[in-house]
């Protein structure tokens, strides 16, 4: 079994170049699906692969671009390079050390569901990022691997990168376009989903980087070989960002399934000198909170949903017995209570409710009720919000207040 | 048709619909706000939420669109409790000054909490503080505190003005509703603003601590201020006068129609209405009179039937002159043109209208009388007054309106009229050429009377009495219909021809653009 799919040649000088990427067999995926494949086929192989989201949600890309409809509108590929999501910097490294990647899952799933102009909207620290892409753009329309009449396939594709304004919630699907749109970037109301309705009102694709860097790989060595790099329901391998408290911060491509407790230990090296392990959230800020009791668990999108939590982005932030849960506890509220776009009630509210509660506990007028009143107001807001930022604000607040209410019980 | 459940109430609805209109058709209320049924589902508010069957979470009303044997829950324990949870975050962050806000008493967010709340506050961190006295252009003035962010302001002024001189800044709680720098909302339709908003945010100065909203009622009418023809409601003081100065209507809503108006009245609709007020007439003013000493609404017809009958017979169509007006209704004007074109074959017949105004692009028509084409569809030729040929020649001169002022100088009117045996007035104000007739008959409004109007697309709509018309004022109609039998033109139909109704009818018979579709 090999492990690195997406990261292999890392590190190689200039990878980011279309030669140097091309030397090591870039763009043969693209050439065989533009010459060799058919859409349907193409759409039949990501389906088999069961390559499943990798921006959070984990739903199977193949089946997504399956819902968008035969239409004469014009229909766009987004690419969700927002990385907003607390604790996740996988995307910025795909991109920065192989864009080539990334444009070769575009041409090729835009050949597979007809789409003829894909934007990547990546969020606006990643200037350096945006440059990179701009430029592997131009070499690949050089190549004539974007542009009209691709590889004389009689396929167009135009790609164009556009640069947020800075808000966690462009990274919400619909909030997205609605930016892209040069709107406020408010979340819309679904259904209609984007596949049918979605950029300017027309049928949208909208994957993450990660999960679109993965299709040449699929392209190339087929749906069995993906499957197999990770879990049948769940193929492929996951980049996993991890932060905090240990040795050796940073990212690393296993296999889905691997055990958490593995890529603390043996991966990242462990914890820092004379630091132990209290609690991991193992999938972004959003992932409801473990313990470090809980950690002997397998990455992937469904024993993490057994457990009560999300693998969500898959990035793990590892926290020592050193850190203040509660301070933990304020950056998570503060967090989402500023990044709430204020749309709807309990989203808006709601999160400022729990933030003014937190701040005041961390100023030492903590009261008895504090933290029923915290779980009250989460509950209130989870499953009730237009989008999933109410949730993601929720899951962890609640499972913070719940698993750690002994320590901030003691802050009152 | 399909059936769907609400709360076990089986309810047949169109497919298609929404579960929010869906309920509304069977008569049951679900709590929103940000909902409008002008604007497509915001979704935002979370009032609406509600629960289906097979459905893991609640669903919003406003746009779950129903599907044939959908059960939907509008009243269980976990509808109730989001819905109090979303209350409860209202109220968190609302200034709750109900008894200095001018919409109380008017306010959804007052009544649903009289209806789903009434629980403690729990609330027990510092509110945030936002502009309270925002003057967002002409009467309106916003208060950001009170503001709940439903933003149909804003998608009103985005979908029907297009104009957008307001939006939503900043995010999160600092999330405010605000103008944009140098764009006072100006346009001819803010009056709609107050009137949309649900709860005490933009409020109206035109309205604004004049009164309490409890203390009136309204009524339904007609806009008589351009030939659009707007659904409005009149909200008028019942207890009137209350005040020193005595004052009837209040304030003038939109009231829906989607072949008209759908659901907004512009500007000049919603704040002109002094003319209700304004310079009334409410008595019978005689200055000449011969015989008898006392003229009442009762025996007005049957004067004014006998002066035209005194018109020696000979000159019956040149000895008598009309001025009209396109503020008559379709049965008024319907009643001149049985008595005085088709009996009395009277030729001199003029038209005394205020000048055409500006027409906006919307509901705003030039015109600036509610029923010109009502006038056109009868076969009146609409002429302007001739004063030398209105005068020449003629004995008796029936005039309509107080329009006449305004296009001719007193002087000239008064030369000219002096020229007139017998004059009579019919009008609803106090004005200068009153003192040239001989007698004057207060007549009442569009507001105040029965009848139907033709708006400037061919609709014909027919109105009630919101008001009370002021003193011995009366509607026209009825003058009209008791001198068609005083002076027997057709005295078989003016027998039957006792209510606006029955005109219409005999209107519809006689006329085909009038006959019911």
């Amino acid at each position: 079994m090999k492990e690195k799919v997406l990261t292999e040649h890392f590190g190689l000088e200039s990878l980011y170049k279309i030669d140097v990427y091309q030397k090591q067999g870039g763009y043969r995926a693209t050439e065989k699906a533009l010459k060799k494949m058919k859409p349907a086929e193409i759409l039949e192989e990501v389906k088999k692969a069961n390559l499943r989201g990798r921006g959070g949600a984990g739903f199977p890309a193949g089946v997504k671009w399956s819902f968008v409809p035969e239409t004469d509108k014009p229909k766009y590929l987004c690419v969700n390079a927002d990385e907003g999501e607390p604790g996740t910097f996988k995307d910025r490294y795909i991109m920065s050390h192989n864009p080539h990647m990334l444009l070769e899952g575009i041409i090729i799933t835009s050949f597979c569901v007809g789409i003829s102009a894909a934007f990547i909207y990546i969020r606006g620290e990643y200037e350096a990022i945006a440059l990179r892409l701009e430029q592997a753009i131009s070499e690949a329309y050089e190549k004539g691997f974007l542009g009209k009449n691709i590889l004389e396939s009689g396929f167009d594709l135009d790609v164009y990168v556009h640069r947020g304004a800075g808000a966690y919630i462009c990274g919400e699907e619909t909030a997205l376009l609605e930016s892209l749109e040069g709107k406020r970037g408010n979340p819309r109301l679904k259904p209609p989903f984007p596949a049918s309705v979605g950029l300017w009102q027309c049928p949208t694709v909208i994957n993450n980087v990660e999960t679109i860097s993965n299709i040449s790989h699929i392209i190339l060595n087929g749906a069995e070989w993906f499957v197999k790099q990770g879990l049948p329901k769940d193929g492929g391998t996951r980049i996993f960002g991890v932060s905090g408290m240990v040795k050796n911060p940073g990212i690393y491509e296993l296999p889905l399934g691997t055990s958490l407790k593995d890529i603390i230990f043996k991966h990242a090296g462990g914890m820092k000198e004379g630091k132990k392990l209290k609690a991991v959230i193992p999938g972004g800020m959003s992932a409801p909170i473990l313990t470090a009791d809980e950690v002997d668990i397998k990455m992937d999108f469904d024993s993490l949903v057994e457990a009560n939590s999300m693998l969500g982005s898959a990035a793990i932030i590892v926290i020592d017995d050193k850190t203040s849960i509660l301070d933990v506890l304020k950056v998570v509220a503060k967090f989402y209570s500023h990044e709430s776009c204020g749309q709807c009630t309990p989203c808006r509210i709601g999160n400022s409710w729990i933030n003014k509660i937190v701040k005041r506990i961390a100023e030492g007028k903590g009261k008895k009720e504090d933290l029923d009143s915290i779980l009250r107001l989460a509950s209130n807001i989870e499953g009730n919000t237009l989008c999933p930022l109410g949730d993601a604000a929720a899951m962890p607040i609640v499972s913070i207040t719940k698993k750690f209410r002994k320590e901030l019980e003691s802050k009152l | 048709m399909i059936k769907i459940f609400i709360d076990e109430q089986q309810v047949e609805v169109e497919e298609g619909m929404t579960v929010l209109k869906a309920a509304e058709r069977a008569g049951i209320h679900i709590p929103h706000l940000c909902y409008h049924p002008a604007f497509p589902p915001e979704g935002s508010c979370r009032m609406c939420l509600v629960e289906i069957e097979g459905f893991p979470k609640l669903e919003l009303a406003c746009s779950t669109v129903v599907k044939e044997d959908m059960k939907i829950s509008i009243k269980s324990a976990r509808v109730v409790e989001a819905r109090k949870a979303v209350l409860e975050f209202l109220l968190a962050e609302h200034p709750l000054d109900c008894p200095i806000c001018d919409k109380a008493g008017d306010c959804k967010l007052q009544d649903y909490y009289d209806e789903y709340g009434l629980f403690e506050s729990k609330f027990s961190e510092t509110k945030e503080k936002r502009e309270k006295k925002l003057k967002i252009g002409k009467t309106l003035i916003l208060d950001q505190e009170r503001c709940i962010l439903c933003t149909r302001c804003v998608r009103f002024l985005k979908e029907v003005t297009k104009t957008q001189e307001l939006g939503v800044f900043h995010r999160g709680i600092d999330a405010e509703v605000n103008i944009y720098e140098g764009a006072a909302v100006l346009n001819n339709y803010t009056g709609n603003l107050a009137q949309i908003c649900p709860v005490g945010a933009i409020t109206d100065e035109d309205f604004r601590f004049k009164t309490r909203s409890w203390f009136l009622k309204e009524g339904e009418s007609i806009c008589p201020l351009c030939s659009r023809g707007c659904n409005i409601l009149i909200e008028y003081h019942p207890g009137f006068p209350r005040f020193e100065v005595p004052r009837r209507a209040y304030r003038i809503k939109a009231r829906e129609n989607p072949e008209v108006n759908g659901f907004w009245v512009c500007d000049r609709g919603k704040y002109g209405y002094s003319y209700l007020e304004e310079g009334r007439a409410d008595k019978i003013i005689l200055n000449k009179i011969e015989g008898k000493d006392v003229l009442t609404w009762e025996n007005i017809s049957e004067y004014l039937g006998e002066k035209i009958k005194r018109v020696s017979s000979a000159k019956k169509t040149s000895g008598i002159a009309l001025v009209l007006h396109t503020w008559l209704s379709n049965e008024e004007l319907f009643l001149i043109h049985k008595i005085f074109r088709k009996g009395l074959k009277v030729k001199k017949i003029f038209f005394a209208d205020l000048p055409q105004g500006e027409a906006d692009e919307y509901l705003l028509t030039s015109e600036t009388s509610p029923n010109r084409r009502g006038a056109q569809e009868i076969g009146f030729d609409i002429k302007a007054v001739n004063l030398d040929a209105l005068a020449k020649g003629t004995d008796f001169l029936l005039a309509f309106g107080p329009f006449l002022s305004g296009l001719f100088s007193l002087k000239a009117l008064k030369e000219v009229l002096s020229k007139v045996k017998r004059k009579v007035l019919i009008s609803s104000y106090l004005n200068e050429v009153n003192s040239l007739f001989d007698i004057v008959i207060p007549a009442a409004l569009i507001a105040e009377k029965e009848g139907s109007l033709t708006n400037v697309d061919g609709v014909i709509q027919s109105f009630k009495p919101a008001l009370e018309p002021p003193g011995e004022s009366l509607p026209e109609w009825k003058v009209l219909a008791d001198l068609g039998k005083e002076l027997g033109t057709d005295s078989k139909l003016f027998e039957d021809l006792n209510s606006p109704g029955a005109i219409l009818g005999e209107m519809g018979k006689e006329i085909p653009f009038f006959k019911k579709k």
